[in-house]
């Protein structure tokens, strides 16, 4: 199947070659040239715009930084709706507002494009080894048509529900991992000062009521003061401002997101936004002198 | 003086009348014709469009809601840019992003059109009695230009620094006075979890190193149980936004703030967004009272 891509990062790129190792053909614009290098190897034609993809593939994907950037790639100029014809289909897989991925569905549609909002976690590590966890908001029957496609990025897609709705799961994940991985840290920050081993700590609590992966996996890594992304610090910094914002907008009080949302602007602000948020550890130590 | 007005709200009105009561000409523009009315019985003239309002006037002032609102007063398809003369002021006394007002006086300086961001502390009551505090950006002798006019305004008017800078030293007021009602919703709400009463406490506190305008005012409507809005809740509410969003964008942590924020969602969330923020109070009393 001919397959357009847009946004080869850092997860985009192993997603991409996922699709091309499947069998599909990649049609592939990038902003940077240099983004077009690791599929020299594989079925894949670069373009001169997002439209141009778009005339040679009727389904797009999409893998982005922000939503200003999914509606560029869409609806602006060179954009995907120029090139697309009748039944094209649009998968963002970017993280982005609910909001935003309402609207950008809304106006694609009026020019018969399909679209679905199906953002991911799992990180670099789930994009490389195909096993992500693909959260879905869009049409069931769009959904069930590309559903053979995210088979080949991740181990679980799951349709949530109307256009936005994987945007709004995605929202839910941040919060969960976001305040969770502030919890491991505090507790870990906590067990030292007070003098006791974080490592036994976590090794007895994975036993208990407390485990989650975050205090296995990032609690492992945090005990190694391995603070290499990962998911770098500020992108999850730009996921909790979407969440305050659709809090705000909903009349929502959401104080443990908010919390955490604070420690992830001091991150930025004090140098550690390109680490793995798991440097939380370190902005916490650094806040009470314990470096 | 030749002077143009546009918002007419709430604060917007009094305001409007100082100017026209010092005896400057006034032309007016309002999206609903009505809040004209009391005005232009005292001498104001209307125009049909923020630009033909300002081809009559040499300073403009602007008050009123969002960041949206004055973009599009100041540069959209009938703004103020295509109707001032160059040399003419745009004085922006709502309260909108930082980085919004900087934009704006960037497109109004190319036209040679000359703007300050001026918001104000105060509220109505403060509007009225032309006692306000002013909070400004943009070039120093902009400033001396408009300070008598500004002086028919207010009692407290601070340059702070460039464009921008007058809108930041407004988000620092409202985190400072949003947190201190909130800190005083509290303090009342332990009083009365306590069994004791809150007005003494009130009265106790103001005596000594906690007393501030916050704990006499708002604290005193608490007490009364007085939620009629002096400031609607929505509008402290929506200056969060902006504040948390520059915090945001700086990588400032801003941990009590973002607390604050999210007593105010709970607060819209109970519908009470056209009460007073004092109704910070009652947020409390859903989860003890």
């Amino acid at each position: 199947m001919k397959i357009g891509f847009i946004g080869l990062g850092l997860m985009g790129r192993p997603m991409a070659l996922n699709l091309a190792r499947a069998g599909h053909e990649l049609h592939l614009w990038a902003r940077r040239p240099a983004s077009l290098e690791p599929f020299a190897e594989v079925h894949a034609h670069a373009h001169i715009s997002a439209a141009e993809v778009a005339r040679h593939a009727r389904i797009v994907f999409t893998m982005v930084a922000d939503a200003p950037d999914v509606a560029q790639v869409t609806l602006g100029e060179g954009g995907i709706a120029e090139g697309a014809g009748q039944g094209t289909i649009i998968v963002d897989m970017s993280t982005i507002a609910p909001a935003a991925a309402r609207d950008i569905s809304l106006r694609l549609l009026a020019r018969g494009i399909e679209f679905l909002d199906a953002p991911v976690s799992g990180g670099e590590v789930g994009a490389i080894n195909a096993a992500l966890t693909i959260m879905v908001g869009g049409k069931a029957s769009v959904f069930e048509e590309i559903r053979p496609l995210f088979e080949k990025l991740g181990k679980s897609a799951t349709l949530i529900g109307d256009s936005g709705a994987g945007q709004v799961a995605k929202a839910c994940n941040q919060i969960l991992t976001g305040v969770g991985v502030a919890a491991v840290a505090e507790a870990f920050t906590f067990a030292r000062k007070s003098g006791v081993d974080p490592a036994k700590v976590r090794e007895a609590l994975l036993g208990g009521f407390a485990y989650s992966k975050i205090l296995e996996n990032h609690g492992q890594r945090m005990l190694d003061r391995n603070f290499k992304p990962g998911f770098k610090s500020w992108m999850h910094q730009k996921d909790l401002r979407i969440v305050m914002e659709e809090a705000h907008g909903l009349g929502l009080m959401l104080p443990s997101a908010a919390a955490t949302a604070q420690m992830l602007n001091a991150m930025a602000g004090s140098g550690l936004g390109e680490e793995d948020s798991i440097a939380m550890l370190k902005l916490l130590e650094r806040m009470s002198g314990q470096e | 003086m030749r002077l143009g007005f546009i918002g007419l709200g709430a604060m917007g009105q009094p305001m409007a009348r100082q100017l026209l009561s010092a005896g400057h000409q006034l032309a007016l523009w309002a999206r609903r014709p009505d809040s004209l009315r009391p005005l232009l019985d005292q001498g104001a003239r209307a125009y049909p469009s923020p630009s033909e309002l300002a081809r009559n006037a040499e300073v403009v002032f602007t008050m009123v809601t969002a960041s949206d609102d004055v973009a599009a007063l100041a540069l959209g398809p009938d703004g103020l840019i295509h109707g001032a003369a160059p040399g003419s002021i745009h004085v922006d006394m709502s309260t909108i992003a930082p980085q919004v007002a900087r934009r704006i006086a960037g497109r109004l300086a190319e036209k040679d059109i000359a703007m300050l961001d001026a918001p104000v502390s105060g509220g109505v009551a403060a509007a009225e009695k032309a006692t306000l505090a002013i909070m400004v950006g943009g070039a120093a002798a902009t400033l001396e230009r408009v300070r008598p006019l500004l002086e028919t305004l207010g009692k407290t008017i601070v340059h702070v620094g460039g464009h921008g800078a007058g809108q930041v030293a407004k988000a620092c007021n409202q985190m400072v006075m949003v947190a201190a009602i909130e800190a005083c919703a509290e303090a009342m709400r332990l009083a009365a979890a306590s069994g004791v009463d809150p007005e003494r406490v009130r009265t106790a506190m103001l005596g000594g190193a906690a007393g501030s305008v916050v704990l006499e005012v708002f604290g005193g409507r608490m007490a009364a149980r007085d939620f009629q809005a002096g400031v609607e809740a929505r509008l402290h509410h929506k200056d969060f936004a902006i504040m948390m969003q520059e915090a945001y964008r700086l990588g400032c942590p801003l941990p009590v703030a973002g607390q604050v924020w999210q007593q105010l969602n709970a607060l819209m969330g109970h519908g009470w967004g056209g009460q007073d923020s004092v109704s910070l109070l009652k947020v409390l009393e859903v989860a003890n009272g």
